[in-house]
């Protein structure tokens, strides 16, 4: 198969490509031209092959990638089909059917020396009946323009070109690639045939047991080396910087949900086939009027279910089976950020802001919400936009105080990831804005197991508060002992009447573990009720008893006060619990 | 106790302080006597003599439109010496004190798969399966309850056309509420009207000052 002068000429070949086709190679890229130890590898990779498997799978329409992957081989050398092609020249020779292929594009560019490279090149289908172009470099763009790169290097320099021109920062990146279900089954049509025709082959029953790299995998291990030589960095799964190829069928994307529809329709259909030619007829006749059904390409490579396959297929009713592609994939790229978790805790010193932004009829309440938080980073860190998420939330007139309550600020598409100067700079900012309504502590980042933090912090801790309480009578010193000495009061609450109208009417259960009555200089009324709840207490109810919905348990004996709230403060207390 | 306050200040070195005076009011500011809960967040309407002289009720409607609806102090049944002495739901065509609005507000309830519990009175459980919003509409001049003094009894009515929350059904074991807090303990019952049958009913209201001027009540 491979012989000395094969290799000599592959490598004139590929050095004569690159500078006719004028790519803008890097000294680095250059070198990924194959030399020894590339060689060595293609070499291995094609003694894996059956030659004669190969001539025929690319006489049905499939690209010399997809024939390698489909053979079990796999490795580095999905970034140049032409070189795949120029290791089999000797044994391809002429194109058998020159209806189906004709020459690529790039042909054109090249020195007329080069030649022998066209004439392997003819061997190629123009798109691949599986992968659809994909491992060949060939797509619609989003101008809906044809575009075919001779390797992967060449589409990861598009790649980079467009990924810089986002303007995003970033230390690594990860390749994410979508590409359309109709690929797998139209390999798995193909692996079915393959399966009657060469199964009984020692070549195929020796590697029947090993994994074959998929469409996707080939293409991303292709593109991933170039792509970190391009940019900068390495790539790594754990990166928060994405670039996401989009593959989407020929015919508009919009339309891929009622093929696959109808395909699955159409597999539906068909259950328990028979052992007959007609049947295949049967069901090729289905998988075409499926196919007018739903768009009017009907090159969009509908293939049919491998149910119909059976014993009698050979190449020629195969061929009606895969229909002739002549359009790629519109590939759609994209690149971005995923989310950023910012934590820290705030402050509200004001009675006029509420936690959200709250609207009722179009009318704001409230002067600000704490969300100026969020709208304070946004700037800084360069996103598209925030959420603000918070452990639990006080009313607009109750203030809080104390250590703060703990927020998250999940920011999404950041141009760059925020650092810990970048955080302190904006916390100084967000604590000198003029009014002063809110504040914030200890910004940092967090990673995803803040949001469990947060969650947690809601519902098992305990809440501290404070609250400006008046009494109709003077205050006693039995009051101010009968409430400190009252430990883990058990009461029971009623839907407050205030919020009556939009929650479910429930009986609730809660404790407050203890209470201490501070004395106000200059009154004997008014006095300081600290108290300590289990979480999710209504405090209010609790002082002024909503028209006795909120009581003790009956079988608590307890002193009575009548208390009526005059004003409310919220402290929160670090938990010693933690 | 002591751990408590503690417990704050090794965890906010400095902040305990800031925290005093944060919390501290402005004592000279402070009104002698400052507004009750009831009267800081309900607004208080009366109907004087409904649809019986001397069934003077009032509705303290909230600013969400919830209203609670009880008995003015100047109704007949507290010019009796010993005053009420006991409350009884059981009137109109079911026992109102049945009404327990559970939290599945949309659920439809169906005649078939009607279940009683033990010892519940099958007209209760009818109302619970009666309309899809588990919660009964009532006129404005449906009855709530029955009170009773030594001598007599007096129907009290909805005043509101909605749909009934609540009742107050401590006022079967505490009849005495009534005579000690009206106003609040001793509420009746809580009502949700629709806007435009509020709107209706409140011209026939009169408001706390017009009430004290009619009955001559401080």
């Amino acid at each position: 198969m491979l012989n000395e002068t094969g290799d000599t000429r592959v490598i004139n070949d590929c050095e004569a490509a690159a500078t006719a086709a004028k790519v803008s190679f890097s000294d680095d890229a250059r070198r990924m031209i194959p030399g020894e130890e590339d060689m060595r590898i293609l070499s291995d990779a094609a003694s894996k092959v059956s030659p004669e498997a190969v001539k025929d799978l690319l006489s049905l329409g499939i690209c010399i990638g997809c024939v390698f992957r489909l053979s079990w081989v796999r490795g580095h050398i999905f970034s140049r089909p032409s070189i795949l092609l120029s290791i089999f020249n000797p044994v391809i020779g002429e194109p058998t059917d020159s209806s189906t292929h004709r020459p690529t594009r790039i042909e054109e560019n090249k020195d007329p020396g080069s030649v022998h490279s066209s004439q392997v090149s003819e061997c190629e289908p123009v798109i691949c009946s599986i992968c659809l172009g994909v491992l060949q470099f060939t797509y619609f763009d989003d101008q809906k323009m044809l575009v075919k790169k001779d390797s992967a290097d060449e589409l990861a320099a598009t790649i980079a070109n467009l990924v810089k021109k986002e303007g995003h920062e970033f230390d690594d990146f990860s390749l994410e690639v979508s590409i359309p279900s109709v690929i797998t089954e139209n390999e798995n049509v193909v692996l079915f045939y393959m399966k009657k025709k060469y199964g009984s082959e020692q070549w195929f029953q020796e590697k029947t047991q090993s994994e074959r790299i998929s469409a996707k995998d080939a293409l991303k291990l292709s593109l991933c080396s170039p792509l970190e030589k391009l940019l900068g960095v390495k790539s790594s799964v754990s990166s928060t910087f994405r670039i996401r190829l989009t593959y989407a069928p020929p015919g508009a994307s919009r339309k891929n949900q009622n093929i696959t529809e109808k395909r699955q329709e159409c597999k539906r259909r068909k259950t328990g086939a028979e052992n007959s030619f007609s049947t295949v007829h049967g069901s090729l006749i289905y998988g075409i009027e499926c196919s007018e059904v739903t768009t009017s390409k009907a090159d969009a490579g509908i293939r049919k279910p491998s149910d119909g396959l059976e014993d009698h297929e050979n190449s020629d009713c195969f061929k009606f089976l895969l229909e002739k592609v002549n359009q790629p994939c519109h590939l759609e790229f994209h690149c971005y950020r995923t989310h950023i978790y910012i934590g820290g805790r705030y402050l509200k010193y004001s009675r006029n802001v509420s936690q959200t932004r709250w609207y009722i009829d179009d009318e704001r309440m409230g002067e600000a919400s704490v969300e100026i938080i969020g709208s304070n980073i946004l700037p800084m860190c360069l996103c598209d936009n925030y959420k603000f998420h918070a452990a639990g939330r006080e009313d607009i007139n109750v203030r809080m105080l104390g250590s703060g309550r703990p927020f998250l600020v999940e920011i999404q598409n950041s141009r760059h990831v925020p650092s810990e100067a970048l955080l302190k700079e904006i916390e100084v900012k967000i604590n000198n804005l003029e009014n002063k309504l809110v504040m914030v502590k200890n910004l940092k980042l967090v990673g995803s197991h803040g949001w469990s933090l947060m969650q947690e912090g809601e519902e098992e801790k305990q809440k501290q508060y404070a609250a400006l309480v008046w009494i109709d009578r003077p205050l006693t010193d039995e009051d101010i002992e009968a409430i400190s000495s009252s430990k883990d009061m058990q009461i029971l609450q009623r839907t407050p009447i205030r919020v009556l109208h939009r929650r479910s009417p429930l009986e609730r259960e809660k404790i407050i573990h203890w209470m201490k009555i501070e004395k106000i200089a200059g009154s004997s009324q008014y006095f300081l009720l600290h108290l300590c709840t289990q979480a999710g207490t209504y405090i209010k109810e609790f002082v002024h008893g909503d028209l006795g919905r909120t009581h003790p348990r009956p079988e608590e004996s307890r002193h009575q006060l009548s208390f009526d709230v005059g004003d409310l403060f919220l402290v929160q207390k670090v938990d010693a619990t933690n | 106790m002591k751990d408590h306050i503690d417990a704050v200040e090794s965890n906010n070195p400095g902040g305990e302080e800031e925290l005093q005076r944060l919390l501290a009011p402005d004592v000279d500011s402070l009104p002698l006597s400052p507004p009750s809960a009831v009267q800081s967040n309900f607004v208080s309407y009366f109907a004087p003599d409904f649809m019986k002289p001397g069934h003077d009720q009032y509705v303290y409607r909230h600013a969400n439109g919830l209203c609670v609806i009880g008995l003015a102090p100047s109704h007949v049944a507290f010019k009796d010496k010993v005053g009420v002495t006991a409350v009884d739901f059981n009137v109109g065509k079911t026992d109102r004190s049945g009404i327990k609005v559970t939290g599945k507000r949309k659920k439809v309830f169906r005649i078939g798969e009607l279940r009683c519990l033990a010892g519940q009175r099958f007209k209760e459980a009818m109302l619970l399966l009666i309309c899809g919003s588990n919660a009964r509409h009532f006129e404005s001049n449906s009855a709530l309850c029955k009170v009773c003094t030594n001598d007599a009894s007096y129907i009290v009515r909805c005043c509101v056309k909605g749909n009934l929350l609540e009742v107050n059904d401590r006022l079967i074991k505490q009849p005495g509420l009534l005579n000690s807090s009206a106003d609040r303990e001793g509420y009746i019952a809580i009502i949700m009207p629709k806007p435009a049958d509020w709107l209706k009913i409140k011209a026939s209201l009169i408001d706390i000052e017009e009430y004290k001027k009619l009955k001559e009540v401080c």
